[in-house]
């Protein structure tokens, strides 16, 4: 492997690491749809940005993205909160609507521009060792740095909050009543997700994120049961992904991302069929009639 | 057939086609849409939708050409492909529709990616602008396609109105319907293979990545209005086909694309539903709260 291929690995490696810490949580929480749906709602954000300073790719442009997958969020919870609407129908009604904007703010005022409606600043991990930055005297991908504050950052929250995430996640009424703050840890926790979406859209791409934060988690859920677990197995199958993955795609000379995505989409699969307790397979064979006795 | 129709309205040729065009989706999606919210699948179509792209960029592989037709005849199959998916993951009982419908949508897109990196690697010239069919045109809309959205919309709503006992028990009581003699998963898979034409009919129109809003906005909107569903198919569906067109003549006065206008407008109907809404909306019910506890 040349030293790009090992970077390659690394950065998804360290993104598969924070988006299967946060996508355990959605998954057990029934918001594994919530990256999707901030990956198109922050498109607003980025052509106001545009429209404003004239930058497509910049500082500027990742905090107007992340106001409006906060915005994304929030208008999700506040709809799910009211009880009035299911929480999948109050996701499919905020995202469209965020997205609808940005089209017609492209439409309107920016249709000379060039900005690819589902890709404006959705990096590509093929080019991330390319782009580098100046770290104390060492040349290093801009990708590496962002993905591995982010990593960092992650691992942090989901330490220093384990208690009540937990909690929230089975039992919000304990999280609530036993004065650990439920409400507002789910409420930290929509916006981190909003957040580490965006910072990794602009560094790997959007494909890549959305699959990182669900189909790990899902592998995961499979095949243990205790949530601690879950975390470290969701890591793993996101390493072995970036790792499968990125060798797959130098052997059969194709995308990247595209081959990491279905890495992680066959580690699913046989997960399904053969988890220890759960899998399909597995349980056929355990339970192969037995001769009964007369 | 429709010719009249489109010459009776008070609008240019071009412009009686996109409304009515629009129309006929919103009215279609509204009436197909109570299938996916009232059985917490309202993401099911944005899955559809995100699936669509392998059909698209396989049925192109087959044929080398862009030929709408064939294009979207690709579409729908793997939209019912990532529905039928969704379904099946599902019904093991080892996952929660959300994971199951993100795991369907990450591997579907992912797969429509690398077939459209193996096609751009190919130097077809023709490839350019596919994935261009995750957004629609309705400015392009020509008779032809109202036609076919029309004979499409119309089998999927006699299906619905034929079914409509069938539908009602599996939507509400899927045991019963079972125990009733008929497998929930022949309904299950009528009621997804009617979404996926759904969500295939906007692709034109809409774009099949807003087509989920024309599937949820509209029965949102209708549920806080009615508690039966009898009512609220034609409801949302009447909600739909309004935001269609209306929708469809703004975006041809101001000139700008149908889709996000139609969504836009639809999520507007949902939300003042959901806030002022007699029984159901949000002020009602505060109010109610408020007399309970002063009485």
């Amino acid at each position: 492997m040349s030293p790009d291929d090992v970077m390659i690995v690394v950065i998804s490696g360290l993104l598969a690491t924070s988006c299967a810490l946060l996508g355990s949580f959605l998954v057990l929480r029934r918001q594994a749809l919530l990256p999707d749906a901030v990956s198109h709602a922050v498109l607003p954000g980025i052509v106001l940005i545009f429209l404003l300073t004239g930058e497509r790719a910049s500082l500027a442009t990742v905090l107007g993205a992340t106001a409006f997958g906060v915005a994304c969020v929030a208008g999700f919870d506040w709809l799910r909160r009211t009880g009035v609407v299911a929480s999948d129908a109050a996701l499919a009604l905020v995202f469209p609507a965020l997205f609808s904007l940005g089209i017609l703010l492209i439409s309107r005022f920016a249709s000379g521009a060039h900005i690819d409606l589902d890709s404006a600043i959705f990096g590509d991990v093929t080019f991330a060792p390319l782009r580098t930055i100046e770290l104390a005297g060492l040349d290093v991908p801009r990708s590496l740095v962002i993905t591995g504050a982010a990593t960092l950052g992650t691992v942090l929250l989901v330490v220093l909050l384990w208690r009540p995430l937990k909690a929230s996640t089975f039992d919000p009424d304990f999280a609530e009543l036993g004065g650990l703050r439920g409400k507002l840890v789910s409420q930290v926790l929509l916006v981190a997700v909003a957040g580490l979406a965006v910072v990794a859209f602009d560094s790997v791409g959007a494909i890549l994120v959305i699959t990182f934060f669900v189909v790990p988690a899902a592998t995961a859920r499979l095949l243990v049961r205790r949530v601690g677990t879950m975390l470290v197995a969701a890591v793993a199958v996101g390493w072995v992904s970036a790792f499968g993955g990125q060798r797959a795609a130098v052997t059969f000379d194709t995308s990247i991302p595209g081959t990491i995505g279905l890495t992680a989409g066959a580690l699913f699969l046989l997960a399904l069929l053969f988890a220890p307790r759960k899998g399909l397979l597995t349980k056929r064979l355990a339970a192969r009639p037995q001769p009964r006795p007369r | 057939m429709i010719g009249w129709l489109l010459d009776a309205l008070p609008l240019s040729y071009p412009d009686a086609v996109v409304v009515v065009g629009t129309a006929v989706v919103g009215f279609v999606a509204g009436a197909l849409g109570p299938l996916a919210v009232l059985r917490q699948r309202s993401m099911f179509g944005d899955a559809m939708s995100h699936g669509t792209l392998a059909g698209v960029a396989v049925a192109f592989l087959v044929t080398g050409a862009k030929v709408p037709e064939v294009l979207l005849l690709g579409a729908a199959v793997s939209a019912a492909l990532a529905a039928f998916a969704m379904i099946a993951l599902e019904r093991t009982g080892r996952l929660r529709p959300d994971a199951a419908i993100g795991v369907v949508l990450s591997v579907s897109l992912t797969l429509g990616i690398v077939l459209l990196t193996h096609i751009g690697a190919s130097g077809n010239s023709q490839q350019a602008g596919l994935n261009g069919y995750l957004l629609g045109q309705a400015a392009g809309l020509v008779e032809r396609d109202i036609v076919l959205a029309l004979a499409l919309g119309a089998v999927a709503l006699t299906v619905v109105l034929v079914g409509f006992r069938l539908l009602r028990s599996a939507t509400f009581d899927p045991g019963f319907t079972s125990v009733a003699g008929v497998p929930s998963w022949a309904v299950d898979a009528v009621a997804t293979g009617l979404l996926a034409l759904a969500v295939v009919l906007g692709v034109r129109t809409v774009g099949a990545i807003l087509m989920v809003a024309l599937l949820v906005a509209p029965v949102v909107a209708a549920r806080q209005l009615t508690k039966r569903l009898s009512t609220l198919v034609p409801l949302s569906g009447a909600l739909g086909a309004a935001c269609g067109a209306v929708g469809g003549v703004v975006s041809g006065r101001a000139e700008l694309p149908a889709g996000p206008v139609i969504v836009l407008l639809a999520t507007v109907v949902a939300v003042l539903s959901v806030t002022f809404a007699p029984r159901r909306g949000i002020v009602a019910k505060a109010r109610r709260r408020r007399a309970r506890v002063a009485g």
